[in-house]
Parts: C-alpha cells; sequence; structure tokens
C-alpha cells in the first residue's frame, strides 16, 4: 500500500537536497575556473595527468587490497564463530569493534610507533603497521557488515548440512559461508575500500605514500585541481556505493552504516 | 659392488674434520673485500667528492623528508641531485613538519628500512632538540667557511632563508598595504589570513613575531628583548581579531585562488611561487612589509642513525655548493651564501632580479636559536589568552 | 526464517530461537570454538589494545620523561583546556541535537513519507559517501558556499544587496562549524535509522487506525516508543562522532577554534608545541567521554534489537 506523498516530505526532501548539493556545486564552479575567464576542465586533465597521481593512487589500491584480506581474514571467522557458537561473546567482539571509534588516530599511530619501533618488536620498516592501522580502522564496518549479512541468513542449517556432507571446516567457511555472504561482504569491502582511500593519518605519520597524503599536499600547494580530484572520489566512491546496492538488490538484510570525522 | 659396511666411526670424524676445515678455510680465504676502505664519518670533517661519490654510489639511494616540490625548489633540487649522481631518491612525507621530521629519526634509530630519514630540512628552533636528543650527526661540508649561520661543531648548518611578506590578491584589494600597521584598518575587515596554524606552524610563529617586531622597533640582542616583541606581537594580532580583520582560517593556494583569504602573509618564496603558480589567476602583489621583515632559515642536518650516511653527505655538498643554492634561488628563496656568492659574482642576473629588490631585505632580522625558541614557547602559550581571553 | 515465538526480552532472538538442536550443543570448554576467534583477538590486543593503553600511562609523562600528574590537573584547572572540552561538547551536542531530529525526518520523508521508491535508494547510496566526506573537500565546499567570497555570499550581494558580512556574521565559529559537522551527522542518521524504520510494521499503524486512533496517538504511544531507543542511540553515537571530529575541524580553521581533538594534534605534532604527556591525557579525557557515548549507543542498541528483524 503506498500511501499519497504528503506535502511535508517534499519539503524536507528539497531541504535536504539544497543542503547537500549546494557545496558540491560551489566546489564544482570553482574547479572550472582554472584558466581565467571562462570555465574549463583544465583541472580535471591536470590532476589526473600527474604522474605522482598514478604512483599513490596504485599504492593507495594495494593498501586497500592488503587490508580488505586480512580484514576477510580476521572477522569473518570471528563473527561465524560467534554467531554460531559464542553467542555470549558477542558484547565483548561488539566492544572490540567499537573501540576504534574511541581511540583517536594520532595517538593510535604514536602508540604503535612506540611500541613496535624498538626491539623486541621491531615493524618499522615494513607497511605492517600501516595495514594494522587500517585493519583497525575498517573493522567496525566490515564487522557490521558480515554480521548483520550473517543475521539473515540461516548459518546453523548450512552448517550443519554442509558439515552432515562431510564438509571440513575450510569448504564450510568458504564455499558455504562466504558466497551467501557475497552482499554483505562486498558492502563491507567498499566501505573499506572508501576508508582506505581517504585515510591521511596513518599514511602519513608512518611515512607510506598513499593517496590521503597525496591530497593533502597538493591540496596544500595547488589550486583548483585539489577541488576537481575531491569531486571525483566523491563521485567514484558514489557510483561503487551505487553497485553495491544494485548487486544486493533483492537481497535479505543489508545495513550499511559509515562515519567520518 | 658392496658398500663397505665397516665405515668406522673412525672413518667418519676423518671425512668431517676434513670437511671442516675445507669450509673453514674457505671461510677464512679472501672474500669479496670493499674495493677501499670507507671514508671516516665520525670526524665531521668534509670528504673529497670522489671518494665520497663512491661510498653513495656503494649504498645507491637517499631518503628525505618533509620536501614538498613546491617549497624552494626543492622538486628540481631533488631531481638535479638523481641525475646528477646517478641514485635514487625516496621522498618521505612532504606534508611533515620540523616536528615530524625529529619523530621519524627517533622513531627509525632502529631500524635501516625505508622509513628512516637520512637528511632533515628544520626550522632553526628545532635545532636545539635535535642535538639534545643525539638525533643529528656532524658533517662540515667543503663551503662550510662561507656559510654565515651554523653550529660550530657541524650538526646543523643554515641552507636558505625567506623573508615574512604580504601575498594581495589585486584585483580585491583598493589599497594594498605597506605595512602591519595598515591592516589594522578598517577597509581590511574580514581579510586577512595566516597560512598556518600558530600551534602547529613555525610560519605563523614567525607571523605573530614579525607583527612584534614591528611594533616594538626591533629584535633586539636578549631573549628578553625578543620575548618584549613577541609580547607586541599577541597584542597585535589581539587588536587584529577584536576588529574583525582577522580570518580564524589557514590560507592555501586553493582559498587564495577561490577569494575567500585576499591577504596572506607567507614566505615570499611560498608567494611568490603561488604567484607563478596561478599565473594571474588571480592577480597576486607580493609586499615585503615597510618594518618588522624577519628572516625565517631553515637548517639541515644528517640523521645520526641514517641508512645511506654517504648518500646524505653527498646531498649536502651538492645542495650548499653554488649549484644546489642557485636551484634555492630559483624558487625565489635566499641561499644562505647568498653574499658570498654575490661577492664572487656567481649570481646570473635574471635571477636575482626575480626576488623582490635586495633593499627590502636589509632590515631582515635574523633572530638566534635561543631567541626562537623561547618567542616560539611564549607565542604559542600565550596565543589563546591574549588574543582570544582564555 | 521467523520462528512463531513470544518476543522475548534478550536480545538475541534468533540465536537463542535456534538453540534447540538435534545433538546437545559444544560448549565453552570446547577449545575448538576459540580457534576462529584467536587471529581476532590477537590482533585486537596487539594492534588496539596495547597501543590505546599507552594513552593512559604517557598521560602521567612529563616533556622530560619523568612521572607527573600534571598533565591531568591541568585539563582541569587550565582555562584554555577546559574551554576546548567546552566548546567540543558544545558542538557535539548541537550537531547530535540537529543531526538526529533533521536526519530522522529525513529518513522518514524517504521511508515513509510516501514518495518515490527510487528517492529512498537515492537518498541511502548518497548518505553512504557523504557520511565519509570529511576533512579538507568538506571544510573548502562550504567556506566556498558561505565563507566570505562564497557563493551564496556573494549571491546575496548581488542579487539582494545584503551583504551578510555587514552584520557581522561568520562561519569561522561554533556554529559555523556545527553547519559543516552536519553534512555527515546527516546522512549518519538516515543511514542507520532506516532499517529501524522499516521495522516499524504497518499492521501497527493499521491496528491504530482500526481502534479509532490518530496519527498523533499512533506517535505518541506506538511509534516512537518502539524508536525511541534506536533514536536516542544514534544520537549518541552521533554525539561522539563529532566529539573524536579532527581533519575537517582543522581543515575548516586551525586551532583558532579551540577544540579539543586540535589541541592533541598540537601537542603530539607539529612545529611548535610539544608536550605528548598532555596530549595523551587530553585523549585520555576524550577517550572516557567517547567511551561513554559508545557504551550507551550499545545498549541502547541492544533494546532495540527486540523489534528489529
Amino acid at each position: 500500500m503506498r500511501r499519497r506523498a504528503s506535502v511535508w516530505a517534499w519539503v524536507i526532501l528539497v531541504l535536504g537536497l539544497l543542503y547537500f548539493f549546494i557545496p558540491l556545486i560551489a566546489t564544482f564552479e570553482f574547479s572550472l575556473r582554472a584558466i581565467k575567464g571562462r570555465y574549463t576542465f583544465e583541472a580535471y586533465r591536470l590532476a589526473f595527468m600527474d604522474p605522482a597521481f598514478v604512483r599513490n593512487f596504485g599504492y593507495s589500491l594495494m593498501w586497500c587490497v592488503l587490508t580488505i584480506i586480512v580484514s576477510l581474514a580476521l572477522v569473518v571467522p570471528a563473527a561465524y564463530w560467534v554467531h554460531l557458537r559464542l553467542p555470549r561473546l558477542r558484547p565483548v567482539v561488539e566492544f572490540v569493534t567499537l573501540m576504534p571509534f574511541v581511540v583517536p588516530a594520532v595517538v593510535l599511530t604514536f602508540g604503535l610507533i612506540r611500541l613496535y619501533g624498538s626491539p623486541p618488536i621491531v615493524l618499522i620498516g615494513s607497511p605492517v603497521l600501516l595495514i594494522a592501522g587500517y585493519v583497525v580502522l575498517s573493522l567496525p564496518y566490515m564487522y557490521r557488515s558480515v554480521d548483520t549479512g550473517l543475521r539473515a541468513i540461516d548459518v546453523r542449517t548450512l552448517t550443519e548440512a554442509a558439515l552432515s556432507l562431510g564438509a571440513g571446516w575450510g569448504t564450510i567457511l568458504l564455499r558455504v559461508i562466504f558466497p551467501n555472504l557475497r552482499v554483505a561482504l562486498l558492502s563491507g569491502i567498499f566501505l573499506t575500500f572508501a576508508i582506505v582511500m581517504g585515510e591521511f593519518t596513518f599514511a602519513s605519520l608512518l611515512s607510506w605514500p598513499a593517496f590521503g597524503p597525496y591530497m593533502e599536499e597538493i591540496g596544500a600547494m595547488r589550486a583548483y585541481t585539489p577541488q576537481a580530484l575531491a569531486l571525483v572520489s566523491f563521485a567514484l566512491t558514489w557510483g561503487s556505493i551505487g553497485i553495491i546496492q544494485w548487486l544486493g538488490r533483492g537481497a535479505p538484510g543489508q545495513g550499511q552504516i559509515a562515519g567520518a570525522r | 659392488m658392496t658398500i663397505d659396511k665397516r665405515f668406522s666411526r673412525r672413518d667418519f670424524l676423518k671425512i668431517s674434520a676434513v670437511t671442516g676445515a675445507g669450509a673453514l678455510l674457505a671461510a677464512c680465504g679472501p672474500q669479496a673485500t670493499p674495493t677501499a676502505v670507507m671514508p671516516d664519518l665520525t670526524s665531521g670533517n668534509s670528504i673529497p667528492l670522489d671518494q665520497l661519490l663512491e661510498a653513495a654510489k656503494s649504498e645507491g639511494s637517499l631518503t628525505t623528508i618533509a620536501l614538498p616540490h613546491d617549497w624552494a625548489n626543492y622538486g628540481e633540487m631533488i631531481e638535479t641531485y638523481k641525475s646528477k649522481y646517478g641514485l635514487a631518491v625516496n621522498e618521505l612525507n612532504p606534508d611533515a613538519g620540523s616536528a615530524d621530521e625529529l619523530e621519524a629519526i627517533r622513531a627509525n634509530k632502529d631500524s635501516k628500512g625505508p622509513q628512516a630519514p637520512d637528511v632533515i630540512d628544520v626550522g632553526i628552533a628545532h635545532t636545539k632538540t635535535a642535538m639534545a636528543d643525539g638525533l643529528v650527526a656532524p658533517y662540515r661540508v667543503s663551503t662550510w667557511d662561507t656559510i654565515p649561520m651554523k653550529d660550530p661543531d657541524g650538526y646543523w648548518w643554515a641552507e636558505y632563508y625567506g623573508a615574512l611578506v604580504f601575498e594581495v590578491i589585486k584585483p580585491d584589494i583598493a589599497n594594498t598595504p605597506q605595512d602591519w600597521e595598515d591592516l589594522l584598518k578598517p577597509e581590511y575587515k574580514g581579510k586577512v589570513a595566516m597560512a598556518g596554524d600558530v600551534l602547529k606552524s613555525n610560519q605563523s610563529v614567525q607571523t605573530v613575531l614579525a607583527a612584534g617586531i614591528s611594533r616594538a622597533g626591533g629584535l633586539g640582542d636578549t631573549v628578553e628583548s625578543a620575548v618584549e616583541a613577541a609580547k607586541a606581537g599577541l597584542e597585535f594580532w589581539a587588536e587584529m581579531v577584536s576588529a574583525g580583520n582577522f580570518i580564524p582560517v589557514i590560507a592555501d593556494q586553493g582559498k587564495i585562488a577561490q577569494g575567500e583569504t585576499p591577504i596572506v602573509m607567507e614566505w615570499d618564496y611560498l608567494a611568490l611561487a603561488n604567484r607563478d603558480a596561478l599565473a594571474g589567476n588571480p592577480e597576486l602583489d607580493i609586499v615585503v612589509p615597510a618594518s618588522g621583515v624577519i628572516a625565517g632559515p631553515y637548517a639541515g642536518g644528517i640523521s645520526a642513525f641514517a641508512p645511506h650516511p654517504y648518500a646524505a653527505r653527498l646531498w649536502w655538498e651538492f645542495v650548499m655548493s653554488d649549484e644546489g643554492q642557485l636551484l634555492y634561488l630559483k624558487g625565489y628563496a635566499h641561499p644562505i651564501r647568498y653574499t658570498d656568492m654575490a661577492a664572487r659574482g656567481v649570481i646570473p642576473e635574471e635571477m636575482a632580479a626575480k626576488l623582490p629588490p635586495a633593499e627590502n631585505y636589509a632590515k631582515a632580522v635574523f633572530a638566534t636559536v635561543d631567541q626562537l625558541k623561547e618567542t616560539g614557547t611564549y607565542i604559542t602559550e600565550n596565543w589563546r589568552k591574549v588574543v582570544y581571553g582564555e | 526464517m521467523a520462528l512463531e515465538r513470544p518476543i522475548r526480552t534478550d536480545p538475541l532472538p534468533i540465536t537463542q530461537g535456534d538453540a534447540q538442536p538435534a545433538r546437545p550443543p559444544r560448549g565453552l570448554s570446547s577449545w575448538k570454538n576459540w580457534i576462529g576467534l584467536v587471529p581476532f583477538f590477537a590482533f585486537a590486543i596487539f594492534f588496539l589494545f596495547l597501543p590505546s593503553f599507552s594513552i593512559v600511562y604517557r598521560s602521567f609523562e612529563s616533556p622530560q620523561h619523568t612521572f607527573t600528574f600534571d598533565n591531568i590537573i591541568a585539563i582541569f584547572t587550565e582555562r584554555n583546556l577546559v574551554n576546548a572540552y567546552k566548546a567540543s561538547l558544545t558542538v557535539s551536542l548541537i550537531t547530535a541535537a540537529g543531526g538526529a531530529l533533521f536526519g530522522f525526518l529525513l529518513a522518514y520523508a524517504v521511508i515513509l513519507g510516501g514518495l518515490p521508491r527510487s528517492l529512498r535508494t537515492f537518498m541511502t547510496t548518497f548518505s553512504g559517501v557523504a557520511s565519509n566526506f570529511a576533512g579538507v573537500p568538506l571544510a573548502f565546499a562550504f567556506i566556498a558556499t558561505i565563507g566570505n567570497a562564497g557563493l551564496i555570499t556573494r549571491w546575496l550581494e548581488s542579487a539582494m544587496g545584503f551583504d551578510i558580512h555587514q552584520t557581522g556574521f561568520t562561519i569561522y565559529n561554533i556554529w559555523g562549524l556545527s553547519i559543516v559537522y552536519m553534512y555527515f551527522q546527516f546522512p549518519l542518521m538516515v543511514l542507520i535509522m532506516a532499517p529501524a524504520l522499516d521495522g516499524l510494521r504497518r499492521e501497527w499503524r493499521e491496528a491504530c487506525e482500526n481502534l479509532g486512533g490518530t496519527a498523533f496517538h499512533y506517535w505518541r504511544f506506538i511509534a516512537l516508543p518502539v524508536l525511541l531507543p534506536s533514536l536516542l542511540g544514534t544520537a549518541i553515537l552521533l554525539f561522539g562522532n563529532a566529539f573524536g571530529a579532527y581533519a575537517t575541524a582543522y581543515a575548516f580553521s586551525g586551532s583558532f577554534i579551540n577544540l579539543v581533538t586540535i589541541l592533541i594534534g598540537a601537542q603530539i605534532q607539529g612545529d611548535v608545541l610539544y608536550n605528548p604527556g598532555l596530549g595523551n591525557a587530553l585523549a585520555l579525557g576524550m577517550v572516557m567521554i567517547m567511551g561513554f557515548c559508545m557504551a550507551g549507543y550499545a545498549w541502547l542498541q541492544q533494546r532495540t534489537a527486540r523489534w528489529i528483524r
């Protein structure tokens, strides 16, 4: 039953759209002014032609892939086991996943550097700390996505069916659970992607090349191109999330959350 | 064929002994020795260029930190170093502040990985911390004697300096301000901004100090007189805030281009680089204030834990040479050896002409390390108290 | 797969309901149950808890690396620091309240307001992006809109002859910053409330109308009580989100607006101040405030799980 749309709903929607889109339009209008006197896409052309852009974007993509792999390897078994066997541990696990919200990134990074910068465990020469930092940041979103997905499918029956057919745990996880969590996993993956690509603090303090510090640097040193890039990355992220929505249409249980600072 | 089953213990011991001796001899024999003894690093004396070049080549690369390409022409400096000596350069974190650079050295003390910087470029006030914490190694480049500002034992030396100038968007401002007191005029309401954050950026602290020098009539020779100037600077900015002339936003090229910050105080090399980059879109006016001109030298050093100590020293030989110093000049920064080079006539006319006239810099004030440290602390501790009444 | 059972008061109807298996479930004593969790917890301990714990003990460190209570005392006594907490709390309250209110209205409009279905999808995907839009680009976008030379400012001046800056208006204060923060607060509210609003069964509305109730009765006695834990929980989440925001605040006005996160950044990084002990102490205060928020949020979320399936 579709109720007739109330006037108020339209009013609120329009107000919301105005609030969200006018700043984007202002940024877009500015990014078109790279050449004096007329509107042009020069800023966009320059943004993509910069070799540092490709280099840093490539590095960030690599960090994304590594983060996603580690994150999945940590979260999916944990969520699955909590769901299946240890529901009483759920509050503990959820507390862990809420902690990254509570601890500021700056302080966490310095803590990591102090702990793992000197013997006995020296992790500082390798990207381990960076990936660990990214995994920590994306933990809440990945866990929540997987958890939502697990709630929507009947984990117990699937597991028991697989076990009764003689599958080992590896097969169960990889060939039964993962495919059924397709949409939830995609949602977690895309959120992680958005977070890692835009992340600045960890990459900057740990001195690894990444897209976040690159955006920051050109933002400080150039005009027009940083704004163009910001809009492009906004559009790309929006497109990706649109793709998840489209892929997941009709699938049960998709609630995504995200948060920014 | 039967294998002799009587492979006795003695045979076994014999074979082991022979094998062991052979291995021992092989180990003691001549190995791939270094082609030459590596030059001495501890004395801090200058190393002859050919030896240095060979040693650096064996290291293969250099790790730098906090060198944005658009800052005093570091982009060209790094490229020239790479092509001239055939070494790779690993550039870390161009956004890093001076404290971040020192922190990077501290954090990587025990690691020789790609995160450990070899060379640093810090504000003068940080040299004290660097030396006190044992983070830098001494080295006197071949041009040592002509460097006017340095540590006598060779732990740091100034590389370049700039003066704090007003960067004004011509179309938006009818009357360009000429001095600090002009900035208080009502026509500049909501138009003046700093290029950094007072609590975080050396440049902004110097902005406050420069205003104070203008008001107090000078910096003086003692730390106490410098603090008096800092006090005057804070009062000036308190007036700017209450008059509503100060925009509490950090200006950058984007905000200048957009018109949000029509008047910005920045180092001249950054302002001139902005002017070039924006190429008239909008048009910028660069003004050296009539009074209160502060010079901001930056100091170079070598990490005491550098993974590539020879490449690091080679970098400094290059940067402090005439060629390197002229690259700074190309980026609108004043090389620290300017007077020496001018006296020997090695500065091309066109390059010198691109900077604001030399007379404007005659009044530039060079503070001592102690003065800078004390005024820096004073300003950051009292900024919110004096300016915002907290 | 719903089970026909009375609604239970404990928060996990699905797994509790399924606990009637053919064979007895393995107890916690079986070590095999823990394998899947070991990597997770090991990671959390090494890369989250241990470094975070450093906040606590480094709060007691002076710049000379000795033990001191000075940092903790300073938080309560130094006016500068107290004002920072006040300002942060104010911004967080404003944006939590405003974000919760308008965000809820927006969510209601697209989900239950009778608008075309495609608008709901549009709003949720857009919210997914907008809730992550922060830092320098967000700050710039608003400066370019209502700053001194912003689009709206200039339009007001040219089209209406109205120079808002003559009235002393400036966006560079707590209120301006709040307006900027709303950009990620509204979407966050929409995203989290959407499932909760979905959970409002239309049968309840119909039942209410059948019994002669009006929209007011529906909201007052049915919808709001059901939604309240979710609303409050999300508002608390918004509060914590705003309190911890750093990149946007710094990009917007540096340290010229005095906030806790900005102070932490200034003490731990940067060129001039360097008292990491104080930075950590400030962070400790922040962690405690955020900790309360997250605990409150988690508790309220558990209570709403009753209604959401």
